[in-house]
C-alpha cells in the first residue's frame, strides 16, 4: 500500500519516473563497478577474515548487520572466535540517491532538500579490532561523513559541503565462557559508547536501523530518520556487564557517562554543542532477553531500558537547572527462520521515552505561537512529556542474494507547545518571512504546528546481494502522518506524503 | 569513577594480553587447544555440545563415524568439498586444523550419543522410505541404503551415519550429490542420479525419524 498512489498529477508523476529511472541507472552502474572492482577471492571484513567464513554465516540471510544465533555468540564471546588477523582493517562505503516526493512546498528547495536526486558518495567507515586475544576483541566503527557541514557564505565557499570523521559504534570486551554437556555460560564486560550497542538482537536501538543514511536534507525523510526506538544520548561512555545462560536467558547492566577524559575517543569527531554530556555515571541501562532455539526458528523476547541525566546541548553542566531526565523502557522481539535458501526475520519494538525538561528549558521555552485567531497565546510548556515508538519489520531474503521487507513505524505522544515549531504569529498568519515584524516565524518543511510528535508510515525495501559483501537496495518511505499531522502539518500547506522518500543505495564492505 | 573505568579496561587488557586461554580458547590455530576444548568452544555454536544440531540447517555429528568426519573436515581443509554449507561455514573454521586436531575433533563427535529429532515426519513418506533403505529401488538397480550406512543407520567408515539425521540437510546433500560438482568421487553421485524428488524426501524422512525395527 503506497498511501501516494494515484494523487500523482501526470507531470509530478513523469517528473518522478524521469527521477527513478535516473537513479536507477545509476545505482545500476554503481553496482556493477563495485563487482568489477572488488577481487574474486578474500574480499570480505575483518570478522570473515578472521574466521575464514562467509558472511552468512554471522549475518541472517546476508543482510548486514543482523545476526544470526551463531553471529551473537561470536559476538557475545567477544570477537575472539578465530585466529588474528595481520591487519585488523576493513572498510564500508555508501553511495546512495535519495527523491523526496514533493518539492515544492518550499521557500528554499536547495536547502531543504539538498542534493534531491543527486547519486552521493554520502558516507564510509573503518573498522578495526576483531580478537586481540582469547578473551579480549573490539569492534570499533569510524565513520567519514563526506556532508557532515557546509561552509557559511562568508568564507567565500558558498555552502560547499565539507567532510567529518567521526566515532561511531565502539565495544571493546571480555568474554569467557564455561560450556560443558550440562551448562553454557557466557561471561563478559563491555567498554563500548553507546547503550545497546552491545547488544546482539537487531531489535535492539542501536542496530534496529541499518542502512547508512546521508546527511544532506533530502535525506531527511529516508527510513533510518523515521522513528526508530532510540535513547536519548549517544556517543557516551559505559561499562556493562553480561550473562548468557544456557543459550536461554540474557542479562546485561550497565552504567554511562560522559566520554570525555580517557575515554574522549569514543565520541571523538562530535562537535562540543553536540556531544551528549550526562551527570556523572548514575545513568543506568538494563537489558534481559530469553531466547530459544527451535528447529529453524529463532526466538527472542525481551526488554530493556535506561536512566538518562542530560545535560542540555551546549550548556553550563555545572548547573544542575540544565539537566533533563529521560526514562527509556522498551520490550522487542525478534523471529528468526533461516534454512537455506530461506531466510525470514521479523522484529517487533516498542519504547516509552519519558522525559522531563530542564529547568532552564522550560523557563526558556514560553511559547511564542499564538491560536488561529493571532490573540490567544498557545498552552504554556509541559515541563515533562512522554513518546512511544513503535517499529515492526519482516523480512524475507532467498539463497542470501534477493530479499524484501516492510517495516511499520509509529511514534505517538501528547502535543506539547515545547515542541512547537510552526504556529500563528499575531496577526493570525503564519509565515517562515515575518513580513509584520512580529518576530515570530515558523518553520517549513520540518516545522511543526502541532506540537504533537506522532509521525506514521511504511518503508517498503527490495534489495540484491550480488556478492556476500555488496548489498544493492531499493526502499520507498511512506507517511501517513508527520509531525503530528497527515495535513498541513507545517501550516505552510505540506503534507505528510509530501515526504515519501525513494532511496537507492549500493552499500560495500571491503 | 571516571579514573576507575580506565583501571578496569587497563586491567582487562592486562589480563588478556600474552597470556592465552587454552581450556577455554576458541581458536583454530593453536595446536595447544585440546580439541574437546574445540568442540565446545566452537563447533558447538551450531551442532551443540552433545552433535545433537538443533537447527536443521547443521547436520547432526552425534555418533558419526570418525573416519567419515576425517574424511569431511579434510575435504573441507582441501577444498575438495563445496558444497554451499561447506563453503560457507566450513573453509573458515577447517583451513588451519592440523590432521591431528581433525583426528580428535571426529573423537569427540564419534563419541556423542545421538538422539532422535525433535518433530514428527510425514508417516506416509517414512513408510516408503522404509523400503527404499531397507531394499533399494530395483526396477532402477538402486542398492539397499542399508548395504553401506548399516541396517541400524550407524554407518561404517567413511560412510557416514545418517539415523537421526535432519531431513532437510540429507535432502540437501543428496542434491548436491545428484549435482555432482560439490562432493565428486563418491558412490552417492550415481545413487542420487537415480532417484525422485520424492524418493529422496521419502528416504530422508525415514532417516530422520529412524523407528526402532519391529
Amino acid at each position: 500500500m503506497l498511501p501516494s498512489q494515484g494523487r500523482f498529477s501526470s507531470s509530478a508523476a513523469r517528473a518522478w519516473l524521469t527521477g527513478v529511472g535516473r537513479v536507477a541507472r545509476c545505482a545500476l552502474l554503481a553496482a556493477v563497478a563495485a563487482m568489477l572492482a572488488a577481487p574474486a577471492a578474500q574480499a570480505v571484513p575483518l570478522f570473515a577474515r578472521q574466521t575464514g567464513q562467509n558472511c552468512v554465516s554471522c549475518h541472517a540471510g546476508g543482510q548486514f548487520p543482523e545476526l544470526t544465533q551463531y553471529g551473537r555468540l561470536f559476538k557475545l564471546t567477544a570477537y575472539t572466535m578465530g585466529d588474528r588477523v595481520n591487519v585488523p582493517l576493513s572498510a564500508m562505503g555508501v553511495l546512495s540517491v535519495s527523491r523526496v516526493r514533493d518539492t515544492s512546498k518550499s521557500d528554499a528547495p536547495a536547502d531543504d532538500f539538498q542534493k534531491n536526486g543527486a547519486p552521493l558518495l554520502a558516507m564510509g567507515s573503518v573498522f578495526t579490532g576483531g580478537k586481540i586475544t582469547d578473551n579480549v576483541g573490539a569492534f570499533v566503527q569510524v565513520t567519514y561523513d563526506n556532508y557532515a557541514g557546509r561552509s557559511t557564505t562568508s568564507d567565500g565557499n558558498n555552502g560547499k559541503f565539507l567532510g567529518h570523521t567521526g566515532a561511531d559504534n565502539m565495544d571493546f570486551r571480555y568474554a569467557d565462557r564455561f560450556i560443558g554437556p550440562t551448562h553454557d555460560v557466557i561471561f563478559g564486560v563491555s567498554l563500548n559508547n553507546g547503550p545497546s550497542v552491545t547488544d546482539p538482537w537487531n531489535s535492539a536501538a542501536a542496530w534496529m536501523q541499518y542502512v547508512p543514511v546521508p546527511t544532506p536534507t533530502s535525506s531527511q525523510f529516508v527510513d533510518g530518520r523515521a522513528p526508530y526506538p532510540a535513547y536519548p544520548a549517544s556517543r557516551i561512555s559505559g561499562l556493562n556487564t553480561y550473562v548468557y545462560w544456557n543459550q536461554m536467558v540474557y542479562a546485561e547492566v550497565g552504567a554511562y557517562g560522559t566520554a570525555n577524559k580517557g575515554l574522549s575517543f569514543m565520541s571523538t569527531g562530535t562537535r562540543d554543542s553536540a556531544t551528549s554530556r550526562l551527570a556523572g555515571f548514575n545513568n543506568p541501562y538494563w537489558r534481559v532477553a530469553l531466547t530459544r532455539q527451535w528447529g529453524a526458528h529463532n526466538f527472542m523476547v525481551g526488554t530493556s531500558g535506561m536512566v538518562t541525566h542530560l545535560y542540555d546541548n551546549g550548556s553550563d553542566i555545572s548547573d544542575p537547572n540544565n539537566l533533563s531526565r529521560i526514562r527509556n523502557t522498551g520490550v522487542d522481539a525478534q523471529y528468526q527462520y533461516i534454512l537455506d535458501p530461506h531466510t525470514v526475520t521479523a522484529q517487533i519494538a516498542y519504547m516509552r521515552q519519558q522525559q522531563t525538561y530542564s529547568v532552564n528549558q522550560i523557563a526558556n521555552a514560553a511559547p511564542v505561537y499564538f491560536q488561529a485567531d493571532g490573540v490567544t497565546p498557545v498552552d504554556p510548556v509541559n515541563p515533562s512529556d512522554t513518546t512511544k515508538t513503535l517499529r515492526a519489520k519482516l523480512s524475507y531474503v532467498y539463497q542470501a542474494k534477493y530479499g524484501a521487507s516492510l517495516a511499520y513505524f509509529d511514534r505517538s505522544g501528547r502535543p506539547n507547545t515545547l515542541n512547537q515549531t510552526a504556529g500563528y504569529d499575531s496577526t493570525g498568519l503564519i509565515t517562515s518571512n515575518d513580513p509584520n515584524g512580529t518576530n515570530i516565524t515558523s518553520t517549513r518543511v520540518t516545522g511543526n504546528l502541532t506540537g504533537n510528535p506522532s509521525t506514521r508510515g511504511f518503508t517498503y525495501e527490495a534489495f540484491w546481494l550480488p556478492v556476500q559483501y555488496v548489498r544493492v537496495g531499493v526502499q520507498y518511505t511512506a507517511y501517513n502522518k508527520f509531525n503530528g499531522a497527515s495535513d498541513n502539518y507545517d501550516g505552510f500547506g505540506r503534507n505528510a506524503r509530501d515526504n515519501n522518500t525513494l532511496f537507492l543505495y549500493v552499500w560495500g564492505a571491503y | 569513577m571516571k579514573t576507575s573505568l580506565l583501571l578496569l579496561a587497563a586491567a582487562i587488557a592486562a589480563l588478556g594480553f600474552g597470556c592465552t586461554n587454552l581450556e577455554r580458547s576458541r581458536s583454530f590455530a593453536n595446536q595447544n587447544v585440546r580439541p574437546a576444548v574445540t568442540a565446545v568452544q566452537v563447533c558447538s555454536n551450531c551442532h551443540a555440545v552433545d552433535g545433537n544440531a538443533e537447527s536443521p540447517n547443521f547436520p547432526r555429528l552425534a555418533g558419526q563415524q570418525p573416519a567419515y568426519l576425517v574424511a569431511q573436515l579434510t575435504n573441507f581443509r582441501s577444498h575438495q568439498r563445496s558444497d554451499p554449507e561447506g563453503f560457507f561455514y566450513m573453509y573458515g573454521i577447517s583451513q588451519k586444523l592440523s590432521d591431528e586436531q581433525i583426528k580428535g575433533l571426529a573423537e569427540y563427535f564419534s563419541q556423542q550419543v545421538a538422539k532422535p529429532v525433535r518433530g514428527k515426519v510425514d508417516a506416509l513418506k517414512m513408510a516408503e522410505g522404509k523400503v527404499i533403505y531397507e531394499q533399494g529401488i530395483p526396477t532402477k538397480e538402486v542398492a539397499p541404503c542399508l548395504a553401506c550406512h548399516g541396517p541400524k543407520g550407524e554407518g561404517m567408515a567413511t560412510f557416514p551415519r545418517l539415523a537421526y539425521q535432519h531431513q532437510s540437510y540429507l535432502i540437501s546433500q543428496l542434491d548436491v550429490f545428484q549435482d555432482n560438482k560439490g562432493r565428486p568421487n563418491t558412490p552417492m553421485t550415481q545413487v542420487a542420479h537415480l532417484l525422485s524428488p520424492r524418493e529422496m524426501q521419502a528416504v530422508a524422512a525415514y532417516l530422520q525419524a529412524f523407528p526402532p525395527g519391529p
